[in-house]
């Protein structure tokens, strides 16, 4: 049976699904993308397909996607992630998904999907990382916690969450350093990030009209914390698939698929 | 401005302009199979990136900023017009050391290059059109710098009798001043030519364009645009004669069947702000993304050239009406108060050229065009035509994002057409 596999080169880290032909994910990595980001995705896949047993025969198509999918020479397709988000988010087992969140390592992203589950509609932000995965790390870094404690510690929050008002990842840092001079408590401030971000990400969905079951995917995904303030500014649930960081290669694994398809259709015609 | 300062400004202007005309221009050549008549348009493009100008006709030059001005009162008094909108990053940092951070790049860029004395060729006068604000402001600051300006005023609306009479008022100004500033009196004779030479070069623009009805549409729209773009400021003859002669390679392409892009690539409609050399950033973003753009609604392109004066009696006193009402009656500018204006044009562009999509271009800044936009983008979207709304500079900072939106506009107008072909 063939494979496929759809490798997502984002700026934070590398994201390889692997699918076999009714795809289901047979083998995954995420590894970060690092200066070196082409060698690094040609080692983290030889070493994928290795620990997996799959050998590079067994792969049909290789699709990329991400900030670095043109760069990627060894791909047969290269395919923007808004398009291979949507393919991946649709096809993730939740019916009912027409709006996708995806909070990525330098930008955020609202897609609309239609009842075919295509994409119909998307927004992202513009040049600026504000609300992004690096927002977030920046803030940890300032705060001196660890990324994935973000989570819990907004859960820690007992008081008001502190509002935060600068929306610039530079300014935000300034500010957040004299917040946390002037007293606040840490899980408080974690708290306040996370709902500014939120309320920025809502505000982007809100221009695309969010209807039905909004999934929100990406890094930071794993955050409960940045899930509840979601949950709370859009005042829907929110479903977190199992392995956020992956829907974008998993899309992309999944139209590997349909690329062998059309490139047969093509050769018969 | 110190001499020195301005001497050093002008300077950097000059260099930075050079490296991204070279740099545009590397990418537009890029492409495979360019027309080989497009070598005109190409070489005209970098020798004035460069600053080596050449004779554009005779006569004093006349500075002219949007659509607007009826043009052939300025041929008419023996000048050329010059249009000045910039579209140069080198001149729109420039520009930001006297317009606000939020103004549009085009502005800024058209202040900035004037300041930094860059391609002025002898100017006699700028004539500014009231459109928006920010050229209506522009004139005053300007006129403050030692150019004299004509304010051409237009009426915020164009349909009803008595903003036709104001505008024509307007336009017969508009002629005193010209006869003033080059020194010449315009006569029945001297218009009527006018005209004529402007219809001529509008009609081989609309040949042109209607080649790109054809499927697949034998021209690529970065080339559409390159060449519309030069009629801001190149001789109208010899823009004319080099329009032809890409007409005429174009026709032997439509009948081989030869086109612009792939065979299946999305077609295009491109609207909003004026995309002006070397700010061609999107179009060649779009094209370099595997569509084609196949038509446009823009003040820097169609809107520039489709329409041509009618004169049933050829008396002055009927000719300057017919020449105002040339210039504003067709005009689709957003700065007219009538948002449904535009977008019937667009939906009757969108049927005639068979588009899959459009894009629709907004430069930071400018609200008219923000303004319409949503309007625009439900009235299409209700006839089933999708539009990519991009906010955008003259900066190239935010390429990597706008080339992953417009990838996934074009993935989503194939992957609705395949389905579409499947569902049949």
């Amino acid at each position: 049976m063939k494979k496929f596999a759809g490798i997502d080169i984002g700026s934070t880290s590398i994201k390889i699904a692997i699918t076999d032909e009714e795809g289901t994910l047979v083998a995954h990595r995420i590894t970060p993308t690092g200066s070196l980001f082409h060698k690094n995705t040609v080692a983290a896949f030889e070493s994928l397909l290795h620990e997996a047993g799959i050998g590079r025969e067994e792969i049909g198509a290789i699709v990329s996607t991400g900030y670095g999918r043109k760069l990627f020479k060894e791909a047969d397709l290269s395919v923007s992630e808004i398009t291979a988000n949507g393919v991946g988010a649709a096809n993730l087992g939740h019916s009912a998904v027409r709006t996708i969140i995806n909070i990525g390592g330098q930008d955020l992203k609202v897609i609309r999907l239609d009842n075919d589950g295509h994409v119909s509609d998307f927004a992202m932000n513009d040049k600026c990382a504000a609300g992004t995965g690096r927002f977030l790390e920046m803030t940890a870094r300032n705060l001196e916690i660890e990324v994935d404690e973000l989570g819990s510690y907004h859960e820690n929050s007992r008081g008001v969450p502190v509002v935060i008002n600068s929306t610039c990842t530079v300014f935000a840092e300034s500010e957040i350093i004299s917040l946390l001079a002037a007293g606040h408590a840490k899980e408080d401030l974690v708290a306040g990030i996370h709902y500014a971000i939120a309320r920025r990400v809502a505000r982007l969905a809100r221009r695309l009209g969010v209807e039905d079951t909004v999934l929100f995917d990406g890094g930071p995904a794993v955050n409960r914390g940045l899930v509840i303030a979601l949950e709370d500014e859009l005042m829907r649930e929110v479903v977190v698939p199992e392995l956020p960081q992956l829907t974008t290669a998993y899309g992309a694994a999944l139209l590997a698929g349909e690329y062998v398809d059309t490139e047969v259709e093509r050769c018969c015609a | 401005m110190s001499t020195d300062r301005k001497a050093r400004v002008s300077r950097t202007a000059a260099l930075h302009l050079a490296m991204e005309s070279e740099e545009m221009l590397r990418r537009i050549e890029g492409f495979p199979d360019n027309p080989v008549a497009m070598g005109y348009f190409y070489d005209l493009f970098r020798s004035r990136g460069k600053g080596e100008s050449r004779p554009s006709g005779k006569g004093k030059a006349v500075g002219t900023l949007c659509v607007q001005v009826p043009e052939e009162l300025i041929r008419a008094c023996g000048a050329r017009p010059v249009r000045l909108c910039s579209g140069a990053q080198a001149h729109e940092s420039v520009g930001a050391e006297i317009m606000p951070a939020k103004s549009c790049p085009l502005v800024k860029a058209t202040l900035g290059m004037l300041e930094s004395g860059g391609q002025l060729e002898d100017l006699c006068g700028i004539v500014v059109p009231t459109t928006c604000d920010q050229k209506r402001k522009m004139a005053s600051l300007l006129a403050s710098h030692g150019y004299p300006v004509h304010l051409l005023e237009m009426p915020p609306v164009k349909d009803s009798e008595g903003a036709r009479f104001y505008w024509q008022e307007s336009v017969k100004e508009l002629a005193l001043t010209l006869e003033k500033w080059t020194g010449v009196r315009l006569n029945r004779k001297s218009v009527q030519a006018a005209i004529l030479e402007r219809s001529q070069a509008s009609r081989v623009f609309q040949q042109l364009y209607a080649l790109q009805c054809s499927q697949p549409a034998p021209l690529a729209g970065k080339d559409l645009l390159l060449v519309a773009n030069s009629y801001f400021f190149d001789d109208i003859n010899c823009w004319r004669q080099a329009v032809a002669t890409l007409c005429m390679e174009l026709e032997a392409r439509v009948a081989r069947g030869q086109g612009a892009g792939a065979r299946q690539a999305p077609r295009i409609l491109f609207t909003g702000s004026p995309p002006i050399f070397p700010n061609l950033k999107v179009p060649v973003l779009v094209e370099e993304a595997g569509a084609v753009i196949v038509a446009d609604e823009l003040c820097s392109s169609a809107r520039l050239l489709h329409d041509q004066a009618i004169i049933g009696e050829g008396t002055l006193a009927d000719m300057i009406p017919a020449l105002a009402d040339r210039a504003l009656k067709p005009c689709t500018c957003p700065c007219l108060a009538d948002n449904r204006d535009r977008e019937r044009r667009l939906l009757t562009l969108a049927d005639d050229y068979q588009v899959d999509g459009v894009i629709y271009q907004a430069f930071s800044g400018c609200l008219p065009y923000e303004l319409e936009q949503r309007q625009i983008g439900a009235g299409l979207a209700q006839k089933g035509v999708p539009m990519l709304y991009v906010e955008t500079d003259y900066s190239p900072e935010d390429m990597g994002q706008l080339s992953t939106r417009v990838e996934a506009f074009l993935e989503s107008i194939r992957t609705r057409k395949y389905h579409k072909g499947v569902k049949k």
